[in-house]
């Protein structure tokens, strides 16, 4: 996408805002179809496999509470997207401390994506998403975003907390990764 | 799998395979398809991975989550009110506190010092009654650490004659006063002016 087409996309977002801060509460049902999908597969690529519905909805609940906060620094999917992110860790540490367990390490990351590997009709897609599971966590999220929304490395780099070359780095590493799981066939 | 030697156009395949790219970037990616093997692998392993990666991400109710949201006049309210109300009520604390010390301390403050004159105008008077000279209470004597908070009956006879030294000693001093100054030059000895 263009910088004028991003601009377009985030000038939409915006116009929607400032819809439904005027009371327009049709705004908000675009907004959430425009995003609520993107999040559920943001969610997924973070090893949630339970209440998703569930966290996108907490998501987008908290994000409609502090939406004169948002000051278009970023783009409204991406600040969405970090919203979810601290879900999703206030969740696992919730999980964590009820189980008594330790924090996932990436073995445990590994089984829970290949969890879902019995429903991958496609053999080639199934490969791809064991390539994927084994990447680092971080590797994995730049990927994710990356591939699965086409995210600049702009806007990666907010959500993960990195710098957008380092993002530039995660992201070719981790394809370079795929492909070698990919030719080890 | 070999990688194409053009870094742009790899950056722009990620977007390219989601559908997000520009017009004009979308043409050249297009075009360079065509003649690039390696990127073409790299397109269908791109689009592999979203589709691999999107699976078993169940389908959001939109519906369901509108229905959560608040509502636009009230959702901004508890959010924009509450630190308001926070500061506003330190800054009241504080004002009922910092109006509590004035009061309290200005009051005493007001008190000593309408006490303070009285006793000395009181003392000036008997003084000057004994000496058959008039005292000027002027501010400087005021200043002078003379005042006291109690009545003469409250002091010893040592500390009557040192109140007396005292007031005797401040008849020496230079008055304030401009005015009072005028006399003291005309009074010169020779009758010139100094």
């Amino acid at each position: 996408m263009s910088e004028t087409d991003r601009d377009a996309d985030a000038q939409a977002d915006e116009a929607l805002i400032s819809r439904w801060l005027g009371g327009d509460q049709r705004a908000a049902t675009q907004i959430v179809e425009r995003h609520a999908q993107a999040l559920a597969r943001y969610a997924a690529s973070q090893g949630v496999r339970d209440g998703i519905e569930e966290l996108v909805q907490d998501t987008f609940v908290r994000a409609f509470h502090a939406m004169e906060s948002f000051r278009a620094e970023s783009s409204l999917r991406t600040w969405l997207f970090t919203i979810l992110k601290r879900l999703v860790l206030d969740r696992q540490r919730a999980e964590r401390r009820q189980r008594n367990q330790v924090e996932l390490d990436e073995g445990h990351a590994v089984q829970e994506f290949d969890a879902l590997d019995g429903m991958v009709a496609d053999e080639a897609m199934l490969r791809v998403r064991q390539a994927v599971a084994r990447l680092s966590p971080l590797q994995r999220e730049v990927f994710t975003l990356r591939v699965t929304e086409g995210l600049p490395y702009t806007e990666i780099a907010k959500v993960v907390g990195s710098t957008e070359g380092a993002c530039r780095v995660h992201y070719h590493s981790a394809m370079r990764a795929v492909k070698e799981f990919l030719s080890d066939d | 799998m070999t990688d194409c030697p053009d870094g742009l156009m790899r950056d722009l395949l990620p977007e390219y395979a989601v559908g997000v790219t520009g017009v004009d970037d979308a043409a050249r990616v297009s075009a360079h398809l065509a003649t690039c093997e390696a990127c073409r692998a790299e397109l269908a392993l791109l689009k592999q991975a979203r589709a691999g990666l999107s699976l078993g991400v169940p389908r959001m109710d939109v519906a369901a989550i509108v229905s959560a949201l608040p509502a636009p006049a009230t959702a901004s309210r508890p959010l924009r009110a509450a630190p308001r109300w926070t500061i506003g009520r330190h800054v009241w604390q504080f004002a009922t506190a910092a109006g509590l010390v004035l009061l309290v301390g200005g009051g005493l403050i007001w008190q000593r010092d309408r006490a303070a004159p009285t006793a000395l105008v009181a003392d000036t008077a008997a003084v000057a009654t004994a000496t058959e000279e008039p005292v000027a209470v002027t501010p400087a004597s005021a200043e002078s650490g003379i005042s006291f908070g109690g009545g003469l009956s409250d002091l010893s006879l040592e500390d009557l004659q040192a109140l007396l030294g005292q007031m005797d000693s401040l008849k020496t001093l230079p008055s304030t006063d401009p005015e009072s100054m005028t006399p003291v030059i005309a009074m010169n000895e020779g009758g010139t002016t100094p």
